[in-house]
């Protein structure tokens, strides 16, 4: 099914004075089938670099990139794959229904077709009621609800997120997180996600990949054992989060 | 696989309260606009007629006259057909303004060496005024409708041009990114993102476009055709029918408020729903 693998992987950005930034320094990284891996760090410490990189928008400069065990050159499958990014996104001349079904247009899903699983979706991210509302007319935390379905309405078997519930309040991530939980079982997704909320991390993730920053580099990585759902205000999960904190 | 909501969650839509007494003001506003137009209209009526009383008619003709000239050039056949031909002369030397000015405004916002290498030629031509296009026109198509389509077409293709080129940069490379990650083709990242950016500023260049085409098309007409409204401007002109020019000059005025009120207004305010007003509403 889906599975990614990050090898030995560097990346320098040219900057502007004409200096090299040092952003990541020999990342490996696997995120193994129908798993929920959480990449945390610092800001600015090259996580959204490291997500673009697994969604082949940018090439490393140095190490490879593997997807479902094939090199990311001689992949094919793109299309299972959804990349939900830091920023929403939401193009402003299309509606929230529109907006989610951009993906399915690529992929030439037919107009019958495409309505009935963007009402699905929206249904799913709770906005059913505002399908036909501008993204300027949203909150932000509608928007990335929106952005969300979008990269949901495809069904993928590999789903990236960067920061995909930090615009939302506390109610209502906690419901996306058990969401996102069930469509993953469901849909036998992998996913990988960028999180700045260790206690998010906790409660979804198997595995936490910790960075440091400057440059970006694994510092460590952790497999939560602890059986789904988690409950954020447990003591197993408290202690986990505090000790990822104190990692940090 | 259909996935189904297990816990949808509840989110209200405003309620339409609001919704109905806002569409109220604004029909009270509009109403207030229109009662406000009429004044002024009937204002500088007064105004006109008060000036002409003191005047020879062949320096200020009355309403009055000037109506009665106009409703006479409405009858006849001759009226309708240079309105027409002025009309489609404008028509043409717009559409093909556009569907030259389009391809490269794209081309050279797509192309950023070709942009660079061109972007002189585009401030030469537009620094020659359109009166200099209608005498060249006239010397290269002589007394034809081609003359008038020319300079329209030459005042036109300039600005369109550049309002599509201007357009294309401000293409947003995050949707360009986006596009990318769902593996569109090129001809749909052109559609679906390209397109919906370009149209407000080729909308804004095309609005200016047409409204300078029509007016030199005036000048253009007086000097090498021997048919249409400027033409006829001219033939009232050199006749001293005073009445007559006000007559003609009534007609445009009125219709360009037709197609802007009729035309471009609605079709603005259609395509452009999704943006957000400028100081709210
Ligand atoms: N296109 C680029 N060109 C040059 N430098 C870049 C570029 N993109 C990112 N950087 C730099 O690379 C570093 C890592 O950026 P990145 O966006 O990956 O950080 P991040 O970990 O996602 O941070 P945050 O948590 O704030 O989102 C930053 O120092 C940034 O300035
Ligand atoms: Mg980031």
């Amino acid at each position: 099914m889906a599975s990614v693998k990050v090898q030995c992987v560097s990346k320098w950005f040219e900057r502007r004075d004409g200096e090299s930034l040092h952003v990541l320094q020999n990342i490996d990284l696997e995120a193994p089938e129908k798993t929920i891996t959480a990449i945390v760090g610092a800001s600015g410490c090259g996580k959204s670099t490291l997500l673009n990189i697994v969604a082949g928008l940018i090439e490393p400069d140095r190490g490879c990139l593997f997807l479902n065990g094939v090199k990311a050159s001689e992949f094919k499958d793109w299309r299972s794959m959804t990349y939900m990014f830091q920023e929403d996104r939401l193009l402003p001349w299309r509606t929230a229904a529109q907006n989610v079904a951009f993906g399915l247009e690529a992929a030439g899903v037919g107009r019958a077709e495409r309505k009935e699983r963007v009402a699905e979706t929206l249904e799913l991210v709770g906005l059913s009621q505002f399908a036909d509302v501008f993204p300027h007319e949203l909150s932000g935390g509608m928007r990335s609800r929106v952005a969300l379905a979008r990269s949901l309405v495809t069904r993928p078997t590999l789903l990236l997120m960067d920061e995909p519930f930090s615009k939302l309040d506390p109610t209502i991530r906690e419901q996306m997180h058990a969401e996102v939980l069930r469509i993953a079982e469901l849909m036998s997704m992998t996913i990988l996600f960028v999180t700045h909320d260790v206690e998010e991390a906790v409660v979804l993730a198997s595995r936490v990949v910790v960075l440091n920053p400057r440059p970006g580099r694994v510092r460590e990585t952790r497999t939560i054992d602890l059986p789904y759902p988690r409950d954020r205000t447990s003591a197993e999960v408290q202690q986990e989060a505090r000790s990822l904190r104190e990692s940090l | 696989m259909p996935v189904p909501a297990a816990t949808p969650l509840v989110e209200k839509r405003p309620t339409d309260g609001p919704k109905t007494s806002h569409t109220q003001g604004s029909r009270e506003k509009r109403l207030r606009l229109l009662s406000m137009r009429v004044l002024l209209l009937l204002l500088l009526l007064v105004i006109w007629q008060v000036a002409s009383l003191g005047t020879a008619p062949f320096v200020l003709p009355s309403p009055g006259r000037v109506f009665d000239a106009w409703w006479s050039l409405v009858v006849t056949a001759g009226f309708w057909r240079d309105f027409g031909i002025t009309f489609w002369r404008v028509l043409m030397g717009f559409a093909l303004a556009a569907a030259i000015g389009v391809p490269l405004g794209v081309l050279l916002g797509a192309n950023e060496k070709l942009g660079e290498f061109f972007d002189p030629v585009l401030t030469v031509v537009n620094t020659v005024s359109s009166s200099i296009w209608a005498i060249f026109a006239l010397i290269w198509f002589g007394l034809s409708d081609w003359t008038t389509i020319f300079v329209v077409f030459m005042t036109a293709m300039p600005l369109i041009l550049t309002n599509v080129w201007q357009g294309t940069r401000t293409v947003n490379a995050d949707f360009v990114e986006l596009a990318q990650t769902f593996r569109m083709s090129r001809l749909q990242v052109m559609l679906k993102i390209y397109l919906p950016t370009i149209l407000p500023p080729f909308f804004a260049g095309a609005r200016l476009a047409f409204g300078f085409g029509a007016r030199v098309s005036l000048v253009a007409e007086t000097l090498g055709a021997s048919s249409g409204i400027g033409y006829r401007l001219r033939q009232a002109a050199d006749l001293v029918q005073t009445d007559q020019v006000f007559a003609w000059t009534l007609t445009l005025v009125a219709l360009m408020i037709a197609i802007e009120s009729l035309v471009l207004k609605p079709l603005e305010s259609r395509l452009f729903a999704w943006k957000k007003k400028a100081g709210g509403q």
